[in-house]
């Protein structure tokens, strides 16, 4: 099967912001399929960035081209409390993917017939993450922009989805913002925002430990 | 329709919806009962056509417009509007899927109150009883026409200014559309005033749609032409509310 490749292409001079910029890309970014890491202290721009690249906020000045299906996850999504996690999956993902989200679920110890109000953060987390990457159109290129998706989360659940990522590097390009905590993990590809510039850093063996004295 | 059957589940998994299908099925068996109407067995298919089109009525103005309130509201709030935006559906279609959901409930709720009218309510003069379907179903048109532009505008409101304000707001319009609107007519004709003789022109008659007296007192069917002008009349509404919520519709709540 022939799919268009996911890409995100960020023009230099883009800057992001609600109103007055907030960050600033000095050089142009191009982020293919695979998992791309947004780093940047506290209230430095990273949901405007994702907001800006899901089109829901418009950039303060430049340009950016997004290929691929679009899908934003926020930070606080909630779905209501009366429901079930299979109960959302049912409505929201394609019939032929339903069972291996079901197992997905099941495997991460999240209970599918607990109402989404009483699940606790991680669980919740959990039931997001799998409605949006079940969601992946498999035919097409797919852009997942998760905000602070790993908050909450236990190490196995953590682990299960890096794993998942792995296996859909090709058509999937995902940005993910987060606050890694340790040091050893692995972050090949990174946007970090300084200040109020925000630049791209990769290299093979790049982990946080090296980028995290970046911050300011 | 992702939306919409989300929405769907979520109103379903609530459960009050039941409480109001329970009322509509059952309150037009129970209220003429336990009213004077025992008395008087005359009374007890007109009573039975008020308990059934009033307890209609009051569902869908509490319930429903409350519900579709509440959907815009969350919508808005929760991320879910923005989650789907970014997967490409736009906000005219989110209001469209929410608004569809809901009105999947109230719909069914109008079926089922037009039956109970045209099956345990029905006169038995033949000649009465052969405007009995056209009457009721020109009722559940004019009434779902009522309907369905006030849940829209209910879900909007609420997505930009709260749920509270979303329901409350069409409440009153609905109200006042239905009484409100009688008593100035009612006032205008002793003493003239042209400020709210142009405010009664452009309000919405609501209560051309509430044929429950026609029923009540046998009056049969309305006039093709009335019935057309009155489709043509909440269909103009209609657009009105849908152009009105479609502007004040939003998906997120803004930064």
């Amino acid at each position: 099967m022939t799919h268009q490749a996911p890409s995100i292409h960020l023009d230099s001079g883009l800057e992001i912001g609600y109103g007055s910029p907030i960050a600033r890309f000095g050089e142009s970014v191009i982020l293919s399929g695979g998992t791309h890491f947004l780093l940047a202290r506290n209230g430095r721009g990273k949901t405007t960035l994702l907001r800006t690249l899901a089109r829901t906020l418009k950039p303060v000045a430049g340009s950016f081209q997004v290929e691929g299906f679009p899908q934003y996850l926020p930070e606080d999504l909630r779905f209501d409390a009366s429901i079930t996690p299979a109960m959302i999956f049912r409505m929201l993902l394609p019939k032929a993917r339903l069972a291996d989200a079901l197992e997905l679920a099941a495997s991460i110890e999240l209970d599918v017939r607990k109402p989404y109000g009483r699940l606790s953060t991680g669980n919740r987390r959990k039931t997001n993450l799998i409605a949006a990457e079940f969601s992946v159109k498999p035919e097409t290129g797919n852009i997942l922009l998760l905000d602070e998706p790993f908050s909450g989360l236990d190490a196995f659940a953590r682990q299960t989805f890096e794993e998942i990522w792995r296996k859909s590097a090709a058509n999937v390009l995902r940005l993910v913002s987060c606050h890694p905590d340790y040091d050893s993990m692995e972050m090949p590809s990174a946007l970090m925002i300084e200040g109020k510039s925000a630049r791209h850093l990769q290299g093979n063996g790049q982990t946080w430990s090296q980028l995290k004295s970046l911050l300011n | 329709m992702r939306l919409f059957r989300l929405t769907i589940a979520t109103i379903f998994q609530r459960n009050s919806w039941a409480i109001c299908a329970f009322a509509v099925i059952a309150m037009p068996f129970v209220l003429p009962v336990i009213s004077s109407a025992t008395e008087k067995p005359l009374l007890l298919q007109p009573a039975r056509i008020l308990a059934a089109w009033n307890t209609l009525w009051i569902c869908s103005l509490s319930w429903g417009l409350f519900t579709a309130a509440r959907e815009g509201e969350v919508n808005a709030k929760s991320g879910v509007g923005e989650y789907f935006l970014t997967t490409g559906v736009s906000a005219t279609r989110q209001l469209f899927e929410i608004w569809l959901a809901v009105f999947c409930f109230i719909s069914p709720l109008t079926i089922i109150t037009a039956l109970i009218c045209q099956f345990a309510a029905a006169p038995a003069d033949p000649a009465e009883h052969s405007m009995w379907w056209t009457l009721n179903l020109q009722y559940a048109s004019l009434f779902l026409l009522v309907i369905a532009p006030l849940l829209a505008l209910a879900t909007a409101l609420a997505s930009r200014f709260g749920g509270i304000t979303g329901f409350a707001v069409t409440l009153f319009l609905t109200l006042y559309g239905l009484y409100g609107v009688g008593y100035l007519d009612n006032m205008l004709r002793i003493e003239e005033n042209p400020l709210l003789q142009g405010f009664l022109l452009f309000s919405p008659q609501y209560r051309f749609a509430d044929l429950t007296q026609r029923l009540y007192f046998k009056s049969g069917a309305l006039p093709p032409a009335a019935f057309w002008m009155m489709i043509v009349y909440f269909a103009g509404i209609l657009a009105v509310y849908a152009g009105v919520s479609r502007l004040c519709f939003r998906t997120k709540l803004s930064a």
